[in-house]
């Protein structure tokens, strides 16, 4: 099967400008050599590139985030590690990259933000809001409008301010931590808290 | 640039958002218009030969134009090279339409915008974060700029 290159460089250059979901320095096992190799990661919704450096022109890899299980790895020899499983194939099992993360926070943000990184999880959410919204236009006698359209530029949308994302650092080390396996989540009345706790730390990096 | 070509077939199995036989050409000059398989996978097109299960090839659907080619076609291409046109042809034009209209919502940054979107009206409209219900209302990824500018 050919995957059309172009169309994925052309998105992964596309969007330099614009932050991604996640980007840093993840060490990655290789698949032929088995030493950890330090990598440039960039996640964009549920594509994860990697490069050799942060300023590459193209990256030297890819992985499909659809379906895929993300799990941290505890005994590895590598701290802080995790494998991200892709799906099997009719017999063949589903492979499964080994990487490590440079510290305990790091490895929660990544946890998190590859976790939710698939394109269902957005299809299986937007049919809720679309009718809540339509309802709270019909009950308020307003005319529903649309989302921008267009396959993904944002360009030549003329969005207001407001609808621009902001990637907010992942600092949030109590919350992400949860994440690691067993572990409840925080509610989002803990969160505010812990984040106010966590400002001063943010600032004495 | 190295991918795991399981990764996609594995996708190309899922359950597609629309899959139809048409006919579809190449960008290269002379390339012929076959009749292939195509499907939409959520933000991947995959085509095949009509009797195989393997797909020829994948297309990632973000950052592309989708443009109306008479009769009842369309073509895809993307931002960074508009002239290099995949063509399409359909059967209908009612066909055409409604692959048209499926394949510009299908990038994953159209369903981010969506949802940010339809968050930022209905907190607007009720005050209440409805992403909070799920969960992931501080996501980064679903995060409105501040008002500063």
């Amino acid at each position: 099967m050919k995957l059309h290159q172009k169309s994925v460089l052309s998105f992964f250059r596309g969007c330099r400008a614009q932050a991604p979901d996640r980007e840093g320095i993840l060490l990655k096992k290789g698949a032929r050599n088995t030493s950890y190799q330090r990598r440039w990661f960039v996640l964009r919704g549920n594509l994860l590139f990697y490069l050799e450096n942060q300023a590459d022109h193209t990256p030297l890899g890819l992985i499909l985030l659809e379906n895929c299980q993300v799990e941290p790895r505890l005994g590895a020899t590598e701290p802080h590690a995790f494998t991200i499983l892709t799906p099997r194939v009719e017999g063949t099992g589903g492979r499964a990259y080994k990487l490590a993360a440079e510290n305990q926070e790091e490895l929660g943000a990544w946890l998190w933000a590859l976790a939710g990184a698939s394109c269902r999880q957005l299809v299986a959410l937007l049919p809720t809001l679309e009718a809540q919204y339509r309802e709270l236009c019909q009950a308020a006698g307003q005319e529903p409008s649309s989302p921008p359209e267009g396959c993904g530029f944002v360009a030549t949308l003329s969005t207001p301010s407001s609808f621009q994302e902001l990637h907010e650092h992942f600092g949030k080390e109590i919350r992400v931590l949860q994440v690691v396996r067993g572990r409840p989540q925080a509610s989002n009345n803990g969160s505010n808290r812990s984040q106010a706790e966590e400002e001063p730390e943010l600032k004495s990096c | 640039m190295r991918y795991n070509e399981k990764e996609l077939q594995a996708l190309s199995r899922q359950p597609a958002e629309l899959a139809a036989e048409l006919g579809m050409r190449g960008p290269k000059k002379g390339s012929v218009l076959k009749r292939r398989l195509v499907k939409l996978v959520v933000n991947f097109l995959f085509y095949f030969r009509t009797d195989e299960a393997e797909p020829v090839g994948a297309l990632l659907l973000e950052r592309c134009r989708v443009t109306q080619e008479e009769p009842s076609g369309f073509s895809i291409s993307f931002l960074e090279d508009p002239e290099r046109k995949y063509h399409f042809a359909c059967g209908s034009e009612a066909q055409c339409q409604e692959w048209m209209g499926a394949l510009r919502r299908a990038s994953y940054e159209f369903m981010r915008r969506s949802l940010i979107f339809y968050r930022n009206e209905i907190q607007k409209m009720t005050g209440k974060d409805p992403l909070e219900q799920f969960g992931i209302s501080e996501e980064a990824r679903f995060q409105l700029g501040g008002l500063k500018a």
